[in-house]
């Protein structure tokens, strides 16, 4: 699996979404099961998916599917 | 947000792989759906969580995992750090939930002054003792109020001993070093609620052990959102609380079914023979053996065995009984199917000769074909996958975890002995001439004693839980028992009984209240173990001589019909007693005792105590 399928399968089953239902523009704020808990989990599971720690600055920023995807490339470039 | 899968669908998920994410995901879809209780309490369970960091996580881990146990789950998370509100407030959302599972996970540093750790370097001893009772005592008051407070099973986690300490390698040089302080608080908790049948001290630090103690914390999420648990602790964790839930609702396994060649030795009796099968002193052949000892070791805590094997019999009865190093003996075994048919068809004829539920056993065979079966045939019945190498045998059926009970009388510990002694008796039965040959042929001895404090537990759990062979079905409590027992105007009997195929230990209760002319057999109970071997026949001669001591005229019986004591429904008349009268759905027997009696069957010995 690519990375982008790998995290697309963890924020489908932390956010409870269908394959097709994934949009990179699913917004924190809009979108209910996103809540802290959530985020607290989708942020662990990708750092244990992917061997990265992500700083609390960062964590904050993470307000769409397409931020997480970001926030993970900038840290797998090193 | 997918509205089509059922709960189903959303554990086969995890089934297939049950990692933390499949969990966590599985828990919130179902929340989701909406949790629907059924009535049945033993299909159900309402589960609290509670404790000093932010336990959602641990909490749907467990729920998720009693629900692939089966059970319908309802879970009450509590918030960060408020047990203590929820536990003293009446009228707190957690007593509310009528939870029969609370958890309680607190921390020990967090029943401490922050800055405890590093103060505790400079303590003196009384100091530090002191800090011990005093967090001990604050978790055990906690978990006494809500024992008292619901009716609940309370699991309270012990404390981790830490592998830092600040004093290091001379931490234990000192009376109480810091590693000290927390296995002592955890010996404190264990004392604390020994006597208690509700609260249970859960043993999170050799959980943790077991996994690794650095693994067991994830200090990105203790930071970010004060969640302690690593993800894979979190998974061990739950499925430690999940044995006492299994225990409380009747779903732990009873019997291991074993295959023999390859399974119990190494190679097969009926090509390598006797002295060609792999079982000794050194390797190989030492796996196997030390495998059995496993195995005896559950059999001797009360798990019962039988045996499941595609071999002539001639050639593995041998084994069984002939062979030096074997350890499990053909009397170790409630049931053998040693034959040439399937072992779907063995399995299912095991469970009616034992008397237990297909979903009681377990199953143990080296050949994956014959699990596969097994598991497509009947899939209640749990199939363990014992790997190919014998070396890890051992650690495999040390590993399960399946045959809990919360509390080990004298009488489950013996239960596999009761088992064969069950065989042995049918195999006389079999074979004898006559009922009465056969019943002479047992050598039965009966004893009845008034129950003393140390026969009481057995004497309660007898009470609550016989159906058969109950007179009246009244359910006492311990407390309510004792009182009785201790007041001179009431008797509480208890009936031992053994052969010459075993001792069944204590399996009748009877109480009787004494008049000066009337004495009434308020309840008079009997395990269905026993019957049919006329020993209620004995004990109820005892009590007819004990009320004809005491002066009474007449001796009463009662009984109440229910839905599973027709067995029982013509004891009294079965015995000269006459009646029934009919009083408030109660039926009334008496016997005059200045014209009639009840013998002790001749067959039966008789000791009184």
């Amino acid at each position: 699996m690519s990375v982008d399928e790998r995290l697309s399968e963890i924020v489908a089953k932390v956010l409870l979404l269908d394959g097709d239902q994934l949009k990179d523009d699913i917004r924190r704020k809009d979108y209910e099961p996103w809540d802290a808990m959530a985020h607290l989990v989708l942020i662990s599971e990708v750092e244990n998916e992917f061997g990265v720690t992500f700083e609390d600055e960062e964590v904050v920023e993470i307000w769409t599917v397409g931020d997480l995807r970001a926030a993970l490339a900038r840290k797998l470039r090193g | 947000m997918s509205h089509e899968s059922t709960v189903e669908e959303v554990l086969a998920t995890v089934r297939e792989d049950p990692s933390y994410l499949n969990h966590w995901s599985a828990y919130k879809k179902i929340q989701r759906m909406g949790v629907d209780l059924p009535d049945d309490p033993t299909r159900r369970l309402r589960l609290a969580v509670i404790g000093s960091a932010t336990l959602e996580p641990l909490a749907a881990c467990t729920d998720v995992k009693a629900r692939l146990e089966g059970l319908v789950v309802a879970t009450f998370v509590g918030g960060f750090n408020t047990y203590r509100q929820e536990v003293l407030d009446d009228n707190s959302g957690l007593y509310g939930f009528e939870p029969d599972v609370v958890v309680l996970a607190v921390d020990v540093w967090s029943l401490l002054d922050k800055t405890f750790i590093p103060d505790f370097v400079r303590m003196g001893h009384d100091e530090r003792v002191q800090a011990q009772e005093r967090a001990v005592a604050e978790l055990l008051d906690t978990a006494r109020r809500l024992e008292e407070r619901t009716s609940a099973l309370v699991l309270v986690n012990n404390f981790i001993v830490p592998t830092f300490t600040p004093l290091g390698v001379v931490d234990n040089k000192q009376e109480m070093g810091l590693r000290e302080f927390v296995r002592g608080a955890n010996r404190r908790m264990e004392e604390g609620v020994r006597d208690s049948s509700r609260m249970f001290v859960v043993d999170v630090d050799s959980v943790a052990s077991s996994l690794g103690k650095e693994r067991a914390v994830n200090w990105n999420t203790y930071y970010r959102g004060s969640v302690p648990f690593s993800e894979e602790f979190s998974l061990r964790l739950a499925a430690e609380y999940v044995r006492y839930i299994r225990a409380l609702k009747g779903r732990a396994k009873k019997c291991i079914v074993v295959d023999l060649d390859n399974t119990l030795w190494g190679g097969i009796v009926g090509e390598d023979g006797l002295d060609g099968i792999r079982l000794g002193t050194t390797s190989p052949g030492v796996e196997y053996v030390e495998f059995q000892r496993a195995l005896l070791s559950l059999y001797n805590r009360g798990v019962i065995l039988a045996v499941n094997s595609k071999n002539n019999f001639d050639d593995a009865i041998r084994v069984l009984r002939e062979h030096p190093y074997q350890v499990l003996r053909e009397e170790h075994f409630a049931a053998l199917r040693i034959n040439w048919q399937s072992k779907v068809q063995n399995l299912i004829e095991l469970a009616n000769e034992i008397n237990i539920g297909l979903d009681s056993m377990v199953f143990i065979d080296d050949n994956p074909h014959e699990r596969e079966q097994v598991r497509q045939a009947l899939p209640e019945v749990m199939v363990v996958d014992l790997p190919s190498n014998p070396r890890l045998y051992r650690q495999t059926i040390e590993a399960l975890d399946v045959f809990d009970v919360l509390s080990l009388t004298k009488e489950d510990m013996r239960r596999g002995e009761m088992y064969v002694g069950k065989r042995k008796r049918a195999e006389l039965e079999r074979t004898a001439g006559s009922l009465e040959d056969f019943l002479r042929g047992l050598g039965l001895r009966v004893t009845v004693r008034e129950a003393t404090d140390f026969d009481m537990p057995r004497v309660v759990q007898l009470i609550g839980k016989t159906n058969q062979f109950n007179l009246t079905t009244r359910r006492y409590t311990d407390a309510q028992v004792r009182e009785m027992s201790d007041s001179g105007d009431v008797a509480v009997y208890c009936m031992a009984v053994s052969d010459r195929f075993g001792d069944e230990g204590i399996v009748g209760v009877a109480i009787v209240r004494k008049g000066a002319e009337e004495w009434v057999v308020d309840s008079f109970l009997m395990s269905c173990r026993v019957i049919g071997r006329s020993v209620e026949t004995a004990f109820l001669a005892k009590i007819v001589a004990d009320a004809r001591k005491g002066g009474a005229k007449r001796l009463v019986g009662e009984f109440i019909p229910s839905k599973k004591n027709a067995p029982a429904s013509d004891f009294y008349s079965k015995h000269g007693f006459e009646g029934p009268v009919e009083q408030d759905g109660v039926r009334v027997w008496t016997l005059d005792l200045t014209e009639r009696t009840v013998d002790v069957p001749e067959w039966v010995e008789l000791v009184e105590e």
